[in-house]
């Protein structure tokens, strides 16, 4: 079975052979404390470096491009906007906060913690 | 009678109740996917899917109505999908209007209430039903769990086709590619919160009940879109043979 790596918390997220799965969808079903707030690709809070595996994730599509910048070339993804279908490890700072947050007040005028949209 | 289930085995039970009739493999969904559409199609799928999901922040505003103190994470989330529906970017009913104009439709087209099918008005009914009558766990289960987590895998087969086969800018289609990954969050939260609140066997058989329901509704739905808009001009839907043969709607 592939498996998701949160090396940050040390815990490993097994899923079916053959699927694609969000990795942030998995990082809260299984209660892995990946930071998120909007879960649409806006706030930049769920950025993860990828450290192994980047051949099983998807390409980055426009929201993420649009949101991550340079940052995709630093081995980056959002958590929120990436789908693997193999074995992949992810790691990241447990206190970060949103990109437009980063050196100001917290205020941030971005959304707030776990909000997520609807279709 | 029913005994209570484990949560493992309650989000089994809620996972299996509408893996039969997911609107991913409806008619509509299948020539959408597979790239047999016009866009004058999509246009009239616009304008049912607006009457459809548009009053989302009333169905949502409901159930916010219906959902007690005690349950405050639950009511957070509510009130946060309302926001985010509306409020936090690009209005989401405006994004589904600038695919329709993408498609040679207008605004005023999409918006007016003549231009939908009975079945959308009775997906919007059904929905304003649910959530402003039933226990907002029952409510939950049937519009996060029955409908809204069957989002992304509707919209991931049928995203790459709007962009690879019909050349629709990522900026034009951005309605799906919002939805894919924004309702994977929503559906597993809902999942949470009707696990959670849940906590009765006749809960959790209203919630499977339900989520049944709008997996039948949605289904019945999708299908009637290839009926009414596409079978004229294409005929009935035959499903191609190299695909796992799917429940023919
Ligand atoms: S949670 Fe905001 S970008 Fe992913």
């Amino acid at each position: 079975m592939p498996r998701i790596y949160f090396k940050t918390v040390d815990r490993y997220v097994e899923f079916a052979e053959g699927e694609e799965v969000n990795v942030l969808r998995m990082a809260i079903r299984e209660d892995c404390d990946v930071p998120w707030q909007c879960a649409s690709g806006n706030c930049g809070t769920d950025r993860l470096v990828v450290e192994e595996g980047v051949e099983n994730l998807d390409p980055p599509r426009r929201r993420e491009r649009a949101r991550l910048g340079d940052l995709l070339d630093d081995g980056y993804r959002l958590a929120c906007q990436t789908y693997t279908r193999g074995d992949v490890t992810f790691s990241w700072d447990p206190d970060q906060v949103g990109l437009d947050d980063e050196g100001g007040d917290g205020s941030g005028g971005g959304s707030r913690a776990g909000w997520a949209g609807t279709g | 009678m029913a005994e209570m289930m484990s949560p493992s085995e309650f989000r089994v039970a809620l996972e299996q109740a509408f893996a039969g009739t997911m609107a991913k493999d409806a008619s509509f969904s299948r020539a959408w996917a597979t790239g047999k559409l016009h866009k004058q199609h999509f246009v009239h799928w616009a304008t049912n899917h607006y009457h459809y999901i548009g009053p989302f922040g009333d169905y949502l505003g409901l159930m916010y109505a219906n959902t007690p103190d005690h349950a405050r994470d639950a009511k957070d989330f509510l009130l946060q999908n309302m926001y985010e529906e509306e409020l936090s970017d690009d209005r989401h009913t405006d994004l589904l209007i600038r695919f329709a104009e993408a498609c040679g439709g207008t605004r005023a087209y999409v918006q007016d209430r003549n231009n939908a099918m009975p079945f959308a008005k009775g997906m919007q009914g059904w929905m304003y039903y649910v959530s402003g009558r039933e226990n907002f766990v029952v409510s939950s289960a049937a519009l996060i769990v029955g409908l809204e987590s069957q989002v992304p895998s509707i919209y991931r087969t049928q995203y790459p086709t709007l962009i690879n086969k019909y050349g629709f800018s990522e900026w034009e289609a951005e309605f799906f590619d919002l939805h894919i990954t924004s309702d994977e969050i929503h559906g597993e939260r809902g999942y949470q919160i009707v696990l959670k609140y849940a906590d009765t066997p006749e809960l959790q058989q209203r919630c499977l009940h339900y989520v049944r329901e709008a997996a039948d509704m949605r289904f019945a739905y999708t299908k009637a879109l290839y009926q009414t808009y596409v079978e004229p001009d294409l005929g009935p839907w035959v499903e191609e043979e190299e695909r796992e043969p799917a429940l023919v709607g």
